[in-house]
């Protein structure tokens, strides 16, 4: 037999796109699992997307046994990239050994923290086991907005936290939510993240789900105040340009839904109790990795996406965007 | 030559995705780009890969060996491969 070569499309240098953009078209398996590993928190924020918080660990959370079989088979598809959130990922009581494990078969793992674990210890021991990124949560430039979002956070320990990780060598991502009343910090937010040596920022639109529906109206940003808010983002990205990557969202959650209902990313978000969700952003879940396969999910991924419930809910919140409260109400397709 | 630190490569039945961790970017390669990077973690070196292709796909006319040649100088000017 006679191996033959042939080009595909625009040959090899098909421009790059995010994880998140890449359709799951033909891939054999995702690029990207988002694993929310435990629904539990330290902290109570008042915008969580999650309802996490003290006490909000999922009475059905993966078990060890269960955790390291999922992590094997996203080994063994070859899954390039995960990451670890919650709740707050370093309270899992295995979050090492699950970190052990990824890096030690070579993937690529993201650590998404609200920073409050990040002792110089720890900080070394991500550092040793060769985490891609530590991504913190800094919702805030000062004491008096960050401590006022993230209820029994401590703006303090988290920039130490920060500190930490920088002098450990481990690379620093920063994430920040916007409200009403830090908005207008995101100027001094985006340069103290520069300053704290993190290579990438990410904000966008803060959602109306979770802990959110119930804090929206003391903390929910204006229109008025998203403007300048993404004025200032644009001309960041310029000023950090070659230095720091400034990524925001400034399309709203309704185009980013139509755009993916045609489109599905090569990504799944699985939950603490291992159901697998089409997106964050929607109520729908394709698989429980409890009783299926990693591998049987993705094949249904794509079949899920094209229910009709899944573009009926998406109309539908164009008639009402408060539906996004209604997204910890899961849907089995 | 090898792929960067944060670069990961995986075969697909279309040819194969290349993603930058780092950037977050991915790459999708046609079976001509696949196949240098096949080579590239097989440890061929970099001068020896054009014609190695050219040679297992019988490739008359050149046109494997000049994308083969034209894809190392992409990887190379995008920092997804290094010494």
């Amino acid at each position: 037999m006679t191996e033959t070569a042939s080009t595909r499309g625009a040959g090899p240098q098909v421009p790059a796109s995010t994880p998140a953009a890449t359709e799951s078209g033909d891939l054999g398996a995702p690029l990207y699992i988002a694993w929310q590993v435990t629904n539990e928190c330290n902290l109570a924020c008042l915008h969580c997307i999650e309802e996490s918080g003290p006490g909000k660990a999922f009475h059905d959370e993966l078990n060890d046994e269960q955790v390291f079989r999922v992590l094997e088979q996203t080994m063994d598809l070859e899954v390039p990239y995960l990451s670890f959130s919650g709740g707050e990922p370093m309270v899992h009581p295995r979050f090492f050994d699950m970190v052990e494990y990824v890096c030690g078969r070579n993937g690529q793992l993201k650590i998404e923290t609200n920073g409050h674990y990040l002792t110089p210890e720890n900080c070394a021991r991500l550092k040793e086991l060769g985490v891609k990124a530590v991504q913190v949560s800094l919702d805030g430039a000062s004491r008096e907005t960050f401590n006022r979002m993230r209820v029994r956070g401590d703006f303090d320990l988290a920039l130490q936290g920060v500190r930490n990780l920088h002098a450990a060598g481990v690379p620093i991502e920063i994430n920040y939510s916007p409200t009403s009343f830090n908005v207008h910090e995101i100027g001094i937010a985006v340069d103290l993240a520069a300053e704290l040596g993190a290579y990438s920022f990410y904000t966008g639109r803060t959602m109306y789900t979770g802990n959110a529906v119930k804090t929206w109206h003391r903390m929910a940003p204006s229109e008025e105040q998203y403007g300048p808010f993404f004025e200032v983002l644009h001309a960041k990205v310029d000023e950090y340009r070659g230095r720091m990557r400034v990524y925001f969202h400034e399309m709203g959650l309704l185009e980013e839904l139509r755009y993916r209902l045609h489109h599905p990313a090569a990504l799944l978000i699985v939950l603490p109790n291992g159901l697998v969700k089409l997106i964050n952003a929607l109520p729908f879940v394709c698989g429980d990795l409890r009783r299926q396969s990693l591998a049987e999910i993705w094949g249904h991924f794509q079949r899920a996406w094209q229910d009709p419930r899944v573009a009926k809910f998406v109309d539908d919140l164009a008639q009402d965007p408060r539906k996004t409260a209604t997204l910890h109400q899961w849907v089995h397709l | 030559m090898k792929l960067a630190r944060y670069v990961k490569f995986r075969e697909e039945k279309f040819g194969g995705v290349l993603f930058e961790t780092r950037s977050e970017k991915v790459y999708t390669l046609n079976p001509t780009a696949t196949a240098v990077v096949r080579e590239i973690q097989a440890g061929s070196d970099e001068r020896d890969i054009p014609g190695r292709l050219k040679a297992r796909f019988r490739d008359g006319g050149g046109a494997i060996e000049r994308e083969a040649t034209a894809f190392l100088a992409e990887l190379r000017e995008k920092g997804l491969v290094e010494d």
